[in-house]
């Protein structure tokens, strides 16, 4: 074995792994999110500044898809479609790196490129890359969008969309929101430490600490490597939850002793939070489809060492005879679009379609209609998603209203000082980014009619 | 002492299954003394025999932990883990390929005396003892390689 193997230039290491986690997303459908935790889990020896570099470019280039495209559009022979997807890909971050990365020299990102598709036995395409790029990089200043879809890599469906909602402006600051960087929320578990407690070994680990205006358990966290390495982490006191999920217990208007049923729970985070809040009465139960999901939120629950929840695999959609009207508190957090944490996750942008959207809202309201039996008479139903959608959210709201016997639960105050919507009082919130320091994030309250 | 010729990619011999050794003469001493040259001179961190054209199972290791490991007839008893990381070979000279390994390996194996002694070895090392036995079983990293071979940078270029 070599010796020098190991140390290949590093520039060139981190390009490949973000050609190879870019190829996957834009080529094979991949998730960013999960191909670049799992790249960079994979890449533990790569150093932190190399590994924030490869994050901010496998990120930057998918949110910025739109713009990038129609400017390696203008300034290519080939048609964007017609390229050979290593090449396509080798280009789209490049270009990013040229137009949105200012310390990256142009010339460094040319041949970092032309390195790339060498590397990949397409030397003979050096040239046409080398070409294209530098034609870009000559141009920059014509690149400056003001067309909303390709300013905001936005597909222009889902603005217009948001538009027959929202006013202009609110739509705008939503798209704003998204392309930029935002800290990672975690939410403290108070039946463990106390926030000062927590505050101080992150702090102590040189982790910068800012508490979320909008949850008082919720801490936002910048400057760390791995938060599995953290001290706090590891002893299951600090958990990954934005604070717009954390609102959810909130609005739950939990009691001592409440019996609380997550029907699609996994990981666990909102369940760990209520049982947080419970504590140490009452029982949270936390369903969800599969094994693999439910193993995840097993070993969160093991993190922190809370008693009085449980996780156990169950389909959403059956219904379980045995919970039949035994739950005071039911959660239904159902899957959805995604469209409010598009920040968080850019691909969902493209993936997701208006026949998209309508089969999500069926299978919402087949779950909906096997979570409104759980709940004892006079008890409560949270209903939550994480998008920004009229026919997911209000909309569901309106037809859940309609066919059961629930009544709409004034929330107003619930979310303490820094959440106050009108639509409060009638029992839900629709929490847009841009807005509010959180993800776009729909939450409505019911409580079932008394005999 | 001598330096030997080094095997390269496409010669039949590092495809073969290698042979234990069964008595430690002189001959089998002068080639391991050779395989330590060749290997430095090379600037390798470890050389397996076939690569020298020889078919028994002796592998020599040094990863400039202040040791010179020598093994022979190794056996792997345990692994740990999994790095993945670029990797090269005295025998695809000028190239390295992404390969993922034990973070942590446990081995078995003669010592120059004959004496049976167990190694453990992490990291550089544990990728090192699984980059050699592989050579005694007629396997390369290419065989178990992420992705495309790669042209090493030139010396001195590090952006």
């Amino acid at each position: 074995m070599t010796k020098a193997a190991g140390k290949a230039s590093r520039a060139t290491k981190s390009r490949e792994v973000i050609l190879d986690i870019l190829f996957e997303v834009l080529e094979r459908d991949g998730f960013v999110h999960g191909s670049l935790r799992m790249a960079l889990e994979k890449y533990q020896y790569l150093e932190k500044p190399d590994r924030a570099f490869i994050t901010r470019v496998a990120e930057g280039t998918v949110e910025n898809l739109l713009a990038i495209d129609e400017v390696l559009g203008r300034c290519s022979s080939i048609p964007v479609g017609k390229m050979k997807p290593v090449v396509r890909t080798v280009l789209r971050m490049s270009v990013y790196q040229i137009l949105w990365m200012d310390r990256v020299p142009d010339s460094a990102v040319c041949n970092e490129a032309v390195k790339l598709v060498q590397g990949r036995r397409l030397g003979g395409l050096g040239g046409f890359v080398n070409g294209v790029l530098r034609g870009i990089a000559r141009r920059k200043e014509e690149f400056l969008f003001e067309d909303w879809p390709l300013r905001y890599s936005m597909p222009r469906w889902l603005i217009e969309m948001w538009q027959e909602q929202y006013p202009k402006k609110t739509v705008e600051g939503m798209l704003q929101a998204f392309l930029e960087d935002t800290p990672t929320a975690v939410r403290c578990n108070l039946s463990r430490a106390s926030m000062e407690e927590i505050r101080e070994s992150l702090e102590g680990q040189q982790v910068k600490v800012t508490p979320s205006p909008l949850s008082p358990q919720v801490l936002l966290l910048e400057g760390y490597d791995y938060l599995e390495r953290l001290e706090a982490f590891c002893r299951g006191w600090i958990l990954v939850q934005d604070a717009a999920s954390a609102l959810v217990a909130d609005a739950a208007g939990l009691q001592p002793g409440s019996v609380v049923l997550d029907v699609c729970g996994a990981p666990g985070g909102k369940g760990l939070h209520m049982a947080d809040r419970l504590k140490g009465t009452g029982l949270v139960v936390v369903r969800d489809l599969t094994e693999e999901k439910i193993s995840l939120a097993e070993e969160n629950i093991a993190r922190a060492r809370l008693d009085n929840i449980k996780a156990e695999v169950w389909d959403a959609r059956e219904f379980d005879g045995r919970w039949q009207e035994k739950a005071d508190v039911v959660i239904a957090d159902l899957p959805c679009s995604g469209l409010g944490v598009i920040g968080k996750k850019p691909d969902i942008k493209y993936r997701v379609s208006r026949e998209r959207i309508d089969s999500l809202v069926l299978l919402q309201r087949q779950i909906l209609a096997v979570a409104a039996r759980y709940v004892k008479p006079g008890g409560t139903l949270v209903y939550s998603t994480c998008t920004i959608s009229y026919q997911e959210n209000e909309g569901q709201r309106e037809w859940f209203l309609k066919n059961f016997p629930f009544t709409p639960e004034n929330i107003a105050g619930r979310m303490g000082t820094a959440v106050k919507e009108e639509s409060m009082k009638d029992g839900y919130v629709q929490l847009l980014p841009g807005r509010y320091p959180c993800d776009g994030f729909f939450i409505a309250v019911f409580r079932k009619e008394s005999e | 002492m001598a330096i030997r010729q080094v095997r390269t990619i496409g010669d039949d011999i590092l495809r073969k299954e290698c042979k234990p050794v069964k008595e430690l003469n002189r001959r089998t001493r002068q080639l391991i003394e050779d395989m330590f040259e060749t290997m430095y001179e090379a600037n390798g961190v470890g050389l397996a025999a076939p690569q020298v054209g020889i078919l028994k199972q002796i592998v020599v290791i040094d990863v400039e932990d202040g040791n010179q490991y020598v093994l022979i007839n190794p056996e792997i008893l345990e692994e740990k883990g999994s790095r993945t990381e670029a990797e090269g070979c005295l025998s695809i000279p000028g190239k390295h390929g992404i390969v993922t390994r034990p973070a942590y390996v446990k081995v078995r194996a003669w010592d120059e005396e004959m004496q049976e002694y167990e190694l453990e070895g992490e990291e550089l090392l544990a990728r090192a003892i699984c980059h050699e036995c592989a050579h005694l079983r007629g396997e390369l990293y290419v065989d178990v390689m992420e992705g495309e071979l790669m042209d090493n940078e030139e010396e001195g270029d590090k952006e």
